[in-house]
Formats: structure tokens, C-alpha cells, sequence
């Protein structure tokens, strides 16, 4: 099991992409190691693995029982209390659709920001190795290892380049 | 990862435009020279900040005394809420429109609105003032039933209060929208701010940036946040603008009846939204000295923005006008008496001279658009246009007496409500306490987002062109 985080930082881009590259050819497991980076840049631009999401799921979820439960809410209001009103239907759909659709947009935002907090991995309890200088365009490659492969780890990072190691457990 | 060539154009205005200076054209500027002065912005002009602060936090306070005081004088007489009504109309038109500004170029993918972002969706975040002068007016305004009759409405069959509940959960859901969008996007700042600067801004960096490394996942489902929370707001700013228009105006109204009317109040919620950008974003410049960042290109692509928007706003005018001045019924002419001919024509025709005549003249000269100080000045006209046809419309709805309420429609014009002591003292209070959110906000994160300045900087590149210069700018898919 992996128990140390090491990083190595990089002032170029090119090298960083070459650390990563090294990491994966000497076997280690895609998804230990990642990039850091102050700006976003293009996803596989570094060779990274770019791993699976589900933030889509979240709103839909959210969407979907919001619009149950509004549609419970209004039809049942109208079953409870029958009331006729311009000679429609008890049950009339587009008197239902606002409420409907605010309680539809309130479970998705509400969702949504639920979804934030599990599928970004935030809070970081654990964040592993990391630098301040990588919000002022350094960049770094961290990888997690087990302390039997973190010389041979740093050994790869230095070889591509790394103007720093750091450790952290 | 497709490339495309932005030469002579659309992401940066082009050399050739001369008598713009040094606004023109691209400047290349380091990671870290972008940390370190917009950072630098959240602390620049402290003895400013701190009079101004002073100034709005006396003025709301001022205002907060008018509502208190007009709650006390008249809480049960609607006719005198029809400036209050008129200012919440008006925050929610500005502050609302706004963060379009930061969901529609960035979904599709606008270099030149970088920049201007953090600006533009902050301006959510004077919901919560919005929320607060709804308050009073939400006590004022009468259940669905009324009298023993159910007045008419958009909730038919609800419960007495939905209206007043439903617009605090509408308002409500559009600012956690527009926190999330704000929120969500500033979280890489947050993690600089955690990194680079000092005192309590340092501590709030720390627990604002909930643990941001800049890790690839962190990246890749910030991206797709911003776009999920900008569609959720958009659709949700429609709805609001649909139930504040149908139950604060048209419903207090005997006989209104226009489809039109809540898109013409969205639309210029984004005419707003645009203008004030421009305002912000040329006093951010001013001030704070961002001119490397807030550049030409930025007001010239709003001035388009706004130069169209103006022209929407008569266009969603004129489809409703012609409907009642045809219409000729009963209803339609008291619409037109009330509305246009009527009490408050002192502010319909500035109101549409500065909605759309005076900015559509104004933006329609190349010169003045591609300008920093031109559209700056067609924004001003705008917002107080704007400001003036919130009152043509919500003095004017809310002056109806009660008892007109069941009526088919309206037979008897009110006269002319002019603002008391109390009107100014809110209207001058809300308009302070928006000020003054904007302003607390940016003392707390860089007014121009750092991570979006350095995303622009990493993916272009200023190009020779034959014997022109060019920016080459990168387009990942």
C-alpha cells in the first residue's frame, strides 16, 4: 500500500510531460501518479490519466426526485382540496408546471453542489507532497508509492528533470 | 488539442487600430507577474476602500432606516411601495443579468471574456440584498385571496401565500446558483490566495480553497461545475425574472395580460448585466490599476454586446406595445394610459431615450466602440435608463389602489406617485449595500480571476503575419 507521496517540481512544461512518461514506462500503476497545476491545461497534455466521473449523475438525480416530489406535492394538494377553477381539470398540468419546475431547479443546484463535494475528492483531508509555487506557474508531478519504490520514483523524476523533490507521508 | 488562428480579430484586438494605444494588441505576462499583481489588487488602495466602505456602510444603513421607518408609517397600504418595488426590480434586472456575462461567451468558448469573469459573477451575489428589500414588499403584497375572491394570478389553484413563498425560493435558488457558479470558479484563486498572500486573507484562502492542489480530476470537474451551474443559472434567472414580473407587476394590475412582458424583463436584465460589467470592469481599471489585464478588447466585445442588447430591448418593447395600442379593448387602452401616456410618462421617455436611442446612437460608431471610455459611457446611459423604466413600471403597478384588485380592468388611472423622503433614503440604501458587497467581495479575491489570466496566457501566443501581427491563440476541444 502506498504510504509516501513524493513530488517533483518542474519549471517547464516538456519535462514534467517527460517525468510522467517516465513514471508510467517504469511500471508504476496508472492513477498513483498525477500532475499539479495553477492553470488548467489541456486534458492529456502531460500523458496523464484522465479517470472516470459521475458529476452528471448528481444534478439528474436531484432533477428527478426533485420533479416527483412537486409533482406529489401539487397533485395531491388538488386531490386534497378539489377545486375548480375556469372549468379545467382538477389535475391541470400547466397550473402544476411552475412549482414543478422551481422544485426541479432547486434539487438539481442542490444536488450539483453535493456532487461538488464527493466527486472533486474536497475537503483534501490528505493532500500528499505539494508546493506554493505551483499557483505561480510551476508544475508539479507527484506520485503515490510504497517506501520500497520511492528512490526508484525519485530516481525518474530527477531523470526528467525535477528542479526539486519533496516528500511528505 | 486544435489550434486555431485568431489573427486580426475576434480574441484580440489588433495592432492596426491605432489612437488605442497601448490597449491594443497582446501583452505576454508571467505566471507568476499575474499572481503576484492581481493578488496584490485585493490590497491596493486601502485608504479608498476604507472611506468608500464608510460611505455605502453609512448610506445602507440609511437605507435599512427607510424601510424600517415606510414599514412602520405604511405596512398596510401598497401604494406606497412602488419605489421600493421599483429597486428590488432594479437589483435583480443589474445583479441578475450579470453572470451571463460569465456563462454564454464561456460556453462557447470566448477568449476576450477571461478576464471578466470573477467580475461578472459576482454580481449574483447582490441577491442577497435583493432578498432583503423582497421582504417588506412580500408583507404588502396581498394574499390570493382577497375580499373573499381569488384574485387573478398565475397559481389558480395554490395555496393563499405560493406567491409569497415562491418568490424568496425562486430568488432563493437563483443565488445559490450564482454562488456555486462564483464559488465553484474561484476555488484555484482561493488556493493562491491560501499560497501567496498574508493576515486573514491568507486564512480564508485556506479555508475557501477546501484543499485545491491543481490535480488533473480537480481541473476536469471544475470545468464541467462552471458549465452545470451556468445552465442551472440561466434557466433559473428566467423563472425568477417570470414570477417576480407576473406577481410584483402584472398581478397587482387589474387587466394586465402579456405573454411579452417577463422575456422583456429578462432581456434587459441582460442588457444590464452587460452594462454594469462595463462599468465595474472600467472602474477596476481605473482604480486598481488592472489596465494589462482589463483591456480594450474586453470593452470592445461588451460594447458589441451591449449595442445588441439595446436593440433587443426595443425590439421585446415594441412586440407588447403593439398589442395593446391594436388591441383597442377596454384593458389595452387603460394598459396604454397607465403604462405610457400615463402618470409616469416622465419616466417612460427618458427611460426608453437611455434604454435604446441614446445607446444605439452612442455604440453605433466604430470609434466609440472600439474605445475603453466609449461604451463605459453607453453602460451608464443604459443603467439609468433601465433604472427609470423599473419605476415607469413598478410605480406605476403598485399605485393601483387595493380595491381595484377584482376588477376586469383598470378604470380609474392613479395619479402620478412622486418619491418621499423615505423612497430616497432606499433607493440610495439598496443601491449602497449592492456597492458594498461588490466592494468587500474584491477585498477578499482579485477582482480578474489569476488561473483564467494564466489559462489565456498559457494557450496564446502573439504571431507574426506576413507583415502583420496576430495572436495564435490554442482551442482544446
Amino acid at each position: 500500500m502506498a504510504d509516501r507521496s513524493i513530488l517533483g517540481l518542474f519549471q517547464e512544461a516538456e519535462p514534467a510531460a517527460d517525468a510522467m512518461d517516465g513514471l508510467a514506462q517504469a511500471g508504476f500503476e496508472a492513477g498513483t501518479f498525477d500532475v499539479l497545476t495553477g492553470t488548467p491545461y489541456p486534458e492529456g497534455a502531460f500523458g496523464e490519466h484522465v479517470p472516470q466521473h459521475r458529476l452528471f449523475r448528481f444534478p439528474a438525480f436531484g432533477a428527478i426526485i426533485g420533479f416527483t416530489t412537486a409533482i406529489l406535492l401539487t397533485a395531491g394538494t388538488q386531490i386534497a382540496f378539489p377545486m375548480v377553477t375556469g372549468g379545467k381539470p382538477i389535475l391541470s398540468l400547466f397550473a402544476m408546471i411552475i412549482i414543478v419546475y422551481e422544485m426541479t431547479m432547486l434539487s438539481a443546484v442542490i444536488a450539483t453542489v453535493i456532487g461538488i463535494i464527493f466527486e472533486s475528492r474536497l475537503p483534501n483531508m490528505n493532500p500528499g507532497a505539494y508546493d506554493e509555487r505551483i499557483t505561480e506557474g510551476w508544475i508539479g508531478v507527484v506520485i503515490s508509492v510504497e517506501s520500497t519504490r520511492a528512490q526508484e520514483a525519485e530516481s525518474v523524476l530527477k531523470t526528467a528533470g525535477a528542479l526539486e523533490i519533496k516528500h511528505a507521508s | 488539442m486544435a489550434t486555431n488562428s485568431a489573427l486580426a480579430g475576434q480574441a484580440t484586438a489588433p495592432e492596426s487600430h491605432a489612437g488605442h494605444g497601448s490597449d491594443a494588441g497582446h501583452v505576454v505576462l508571467r505566471p507568476a507577474d499575474v499572481k503576484t499583481t492581481l493578488i496584490a489588487s485585493t490590497t491596493a488602495g486601502a485608504r479608498g476602500f476604507k472611506r468608500w466602505s464608510i460611505v455605502l456602510g453609512v448610506l445602507t444603513i440609511v437605507g435599512i432606516a427607510g424601510i424600517v421607518l415606510k414599514a412602520v408609517q405604511s405596512l398596510d397600504d401598497q401604494t406606497e411601495w412602488g419605489y421600493t418595488a421599483a429597486i428590488a426590480a432594479f437589483l435583480l434586472t443589474v445583479g441578475g443579468g450579470a453572470p451571463l456575462v460569465a456563462v454564454a461567451p464561456v460556453l462557447a468558448k470566448a477568449n476576450w471574456v477571461r478576464p471578466l469573469t470573477r467580475l461578472s459573477a459576482a454580481f449574483s451575489l447582490m441577491g442577497v440584498v435583493t432578498i432583503a428589500i423582497m421582504v417588506p414588499l412580500v408583507a404588502v403584497l396581498p394574499p390570493l385571496v382577497t375580499e373573499g375572491a381569488r384574485r387573478r394570478s398565475i397559481w389558480f389553484e395554490s395555496p393563499d401565500l405560493t406567491p409569497h413563498v415562491m418568490i424568496f425560493l425562486a430568488m432563493g435558488t437563483l443565488l445559490l446558483a450564482g454562488l456555486g457558479l462564483f464559488y465553484t470558479s474561484a476555488m484555484p484563486d482561493f488556493a493562491a490566495m491560501r499560497d501567496h498572500s498574508t493576515g486573514w486573507r491568507r486564512n480564508v484562502g485556506k479555508s475557501l480553497a477546501r484543499g485545491w492542489v491543481g490535480s488533473t480530476v480537480q481541473w476536469r470537474t471544475l470545468r464541467m461545475r462552471i458549465g452545470m451551474f451556468g445552465t442551472f443559472y440561466f434557466l433559473v434567472l428566467i423563472y425568477t425574472h417570470f414570477v417576480f414580473t407576473s406577481d410584483f407587476a402584472m398581478g397587482v394590475v387589474p387587466g394586465w395580460r402579456d405573454a411579452i412582458f417577463p422575456m422583456y424583463h429578462s432581456m434587459s436584465s441582460i442588457q444590464a448585466g452587460v452594462a454594469v460589467t462595463i462599468i465595474a470592469a472600467w472602474a477596476a481599471r481605473r482604480y486598481l490599476g488592472l489596465q494589462d489585464y482589463l483591456r480594450l478588447d474586453q470593452f470592445w466585445s461588451l460594447g458589441r454586446l451591449l449595442f445588441a442588447t439595446s436593440l433587443l430591448w426595443v425590439y421585446f418593447f415594441f412586440s407588447a406595445f403593439i398589442v395593446f395600442w391594436y388591441g383597442r379593448s377596454l384593458a389595452d387602452i387603460a394598459w396604454v394610459d397607465m403604462f405610457i401616456r400615463g402618470p409616469m410618462i416622465w419616466a417612460f421617455i427618458p427611460g426608453m431615450f437611455m434604454s435604446f436611442l441614446l445607446p444605439w446612437w452612442w455604440l453605433i460608431w466604430n470609434r466609440v466602440r472600439t474605445s475603453v471610455n466609449g461604451p463605459t459611457i453607453g453602460a451608464v446611459i443604459v443603467l439609468f435608463g433601465l433604472l427609470l423604466d423599473r419605476m415607469r413600471i413598478y410605480v406605476s403597478a403598485w399605485s393601483v389602489p387595493p380595491e381595484q384588485i377584482h376588477e376586469r380592468y383598470l378604470h380609474t388611472i392613479p395619479d402620478t406617485v412622486w418619491p418621499d423622503t423615505f423612497d430616497y433614503m432606499i433607493i440610495v440604501g439598496a443601491l449602497s449595500a449592492a456597492a458594498l458587497v461588490m466592494l468587500l467581495i474584491f477585498r477578499v479575491i482579485p477582482i480578474v480571476s489569476i488561473w483564467q489570466t494564466q489559462e489565456y496566457q498559457l494557450l496564446s501566443k502573439p504571431v507574426k503575419y506576413l507583415r502583420g501581427h496576430g495572436v495564435l491563440v490554442a482551442k482544446p476541444d
